[in-house]
């Protein structure tokens, strides 16, 4: 079996067994169908009471669209940095390391399988309540290749910097509190809660730039807005991103791996 | 009658610092996950601050009104879960079967139980309610100590509701799932302004899920001064402490012991 297939498969098992756990996966959509209940109220009234048609360059259907696809990113989100974490701390990373792959793309794999099933339930549910409660907004084939075009790249990246936590652990009692830290920052400066627009303009042109822009406020923006130029920027600002979380990634592994001690029994 | 309640305040004490004293052993893992609760907390208030920059009311609410809600949430919970961190437990206590060990003591069983525990992050909680209110509302003495008095109206309403919900175990088994989302709505919900919410949503607010005894009554009693507001909002934690009580009894009745061998360090 080559390298990619081997990877193909281990991704594919991750999902299949989240896929027999459906139930549970979407009992968790209750929570985003609360929360994006509550940001429809917190908007609508919003856009109410400043008597706007549009706010930061989005209707109150489509911010509550926007809103939908940034929630569904946020909360498919496997607990990477836990797992990573627990093997680190148990000592199972020994383990995994005798196996013939590589530890790093074996969780990367797993982390895409279970978050695509994740994803999906999610924007099930998002795309039942924007329906329910606002409407449609337009879409369109090339749109919706562009957000699949840029939506792994966000898992990828996102993925990334989570591991990257979860290898604190060689050095830390305990990542939890890193991790919280992580999606907090991601979920404020990655235009989560508001879209970057209506943030203030001095601090767009870092946030623009900074990765939790790429993670969450891109892919929504290009599915609800989609344009080639902005989705094309997107792209280079994941590309160099990925890039730089890679090889950060490779020399922290690097560096961990030599201090795990084996014990025999 | 005085005697037993002064018994179980020692007792309480003696919890308190006997679980502290256990966090501080792992000072390094306390103190994270410590401040990244309020981290967490401040992203939130950061969130509130930027969305109250671009529109200053919200319902007549200002950014004020709103970090006071945030800092009596905030220190609410805390209070709840540093002295009765077995609160968020339960379920899991009761579908593992480790009530056991805990109605072998002479002393009543719910109240020994729900002290039992500390919840470390829930320090981070506290520190940030106070933290908050103190440097952000700048509060004069009177509101300063009516924010104290209901900020334990507001724990007894956590605490409640937490038996309340992890006592649904007694009846449907393992029923973490639904506790948890459950849990997770409340929370989500006493942490916006009740006033964005109308019709069956608010009649929610005040049964199914109690926020707005945290969201509204105990901010209007704070505003204006209202006792009638400050009244309603201890009468209603009262009650909902007072109904997860009665349902944890009752369904105390079903439990069959887990046979489980289980010390206490």
């Amino acid at each position: 079996m080559n390298s990619l297939n081997k990877y193909t498969w281990i991704g594919w098992t991750a999902a299949r067994s989240n896929l027999a756990y459906l139930g549970e996966v979407a009992s968790r959509g209750i929570f985003l169908f609360v929360i994006l209940y509550i940001f429809l109220q917190l908007w609508r009234v919003t856009y109410a009471e400043t008597n706007a048609e549009q706010l930061g360059g989005l209707t109150l259907t489509q911010m509550l669209w926007y809103l939908g696809i940034t929630e569904s990113i946020t909360l498919s989100s496997p607990q990477v940095a836990l797992e990573v974490d627990e093997d680190v701390r148990t000592g199972a990373l020994a383990v995994q390391l005798i196996r013939p792959l590589s530890y790093p793309l074996y969780r990367l794999w797993t982390t895409l399988g279970e978050r695509i099933v994740r994803f999906g339930v999610n924007v099930a549910i998002a795309s039942t309540v924007a329906l329910l409660f606002v409407g449609t907004i337009p879409l369109s084939f090339g749109g919706i290749l562009l957000f699949l075009l840029v939506l792994p790249l966000a898992f990828v990246l996102d993925f990334l910097a989570t591991f990257l936590v979860g290898l604190g652990a060689f050095w830390l009692e305990n990542t939890t509190g890193l991790m919280l830290i992580y999606s907090r920052l991601t979920m404020i400066l990655g235009g989560m809660l508001i879209p970057l627009e209506l943030l203030p303009e001095s601090w767009q042109p870092v946030l623009q730039n900074l990765p939790f822009a790429s993670i969450l406020y891109g892919p929504a923006r290009v599915f609800v807005h989609p344009d080639l130029a902005f989705a094309s920027e997107l792209l280079v600002r994941q590309g160099v991103a990925i890039g730089i979380l890679a090889l950060l990634v490779a020399l922290v592994y690097r560096t961990a791996v030599k201090r795990i001690h084996a014990h025999g029994g | 009658m005085f005697s037993r309640l002064l018994s179980y305040l020692q007792l309480a004490a003696a919890y308190i610092r006997l679980n502290l004293n256990a966090h501080l052993e792992y000072r390094g893992a306390f103190f994270t996950q410590m401040v990244a609760m309020l981290l967490n907390n401040l992203v939130w208030v950061a969130f509130w601050g930027l969305f109250f920059t671009r529109f200053p009311v919200l319902r007549g609410w200002t950014v004020q009104d709103v970090i006071t809600l945030w800092a009596i949430a905030g220190t609410g919970f805390g209070l709840a879960h540093t002295v009765c961190g077995n609160a968020l437990q339960l379920s899991s206590l009761i579908v593992q079967g480790q009530l056991d060990v805990w109605i072998l003591y002479p002393r009543a069983l719910l109240p020994h139980l729900l002290l039992g525990r500390m919840n470390a992050m829930s320090w981070g909680d506290l520190l940030f309610g106070y933290g908050v209110y103190l440097f952000f509302v700048k509060p004069d003495l009177v509101h300063l100590a009516l924010f104290t008095g209901l900020t334990v109206s507001v724990a007894m309403l956590f605490v409640g509701f937490n038996v309340l919900t992890g006592s649904l175990s007694f009846y449907l088994g393992n029923s973490e799932g639904l506790t948890q989302q459950w849990r997770n709505a409340m929370l989500t919900f006493t942490t916006y302004p009740a006033t964005l919410f109308e019709g069956t949503v608010k009649l929610l607010l005040y049964t199914l899920i109690p926020a707005g005894f945290v969201s509204y009554l105990p901010i209007e009693a704070l505003r204006s001064l209202s006792g009638i507001h400050a009244l309603l909002a201890v009468a209603g934690s009262t009650t909902v402490l007072l109904v997860g009580v009665a349902v944890f009894y009752h369904g105390l009745r079903r439990y069959s012991s887990g046979n489980l061998m289980q010390m206490r360090g």
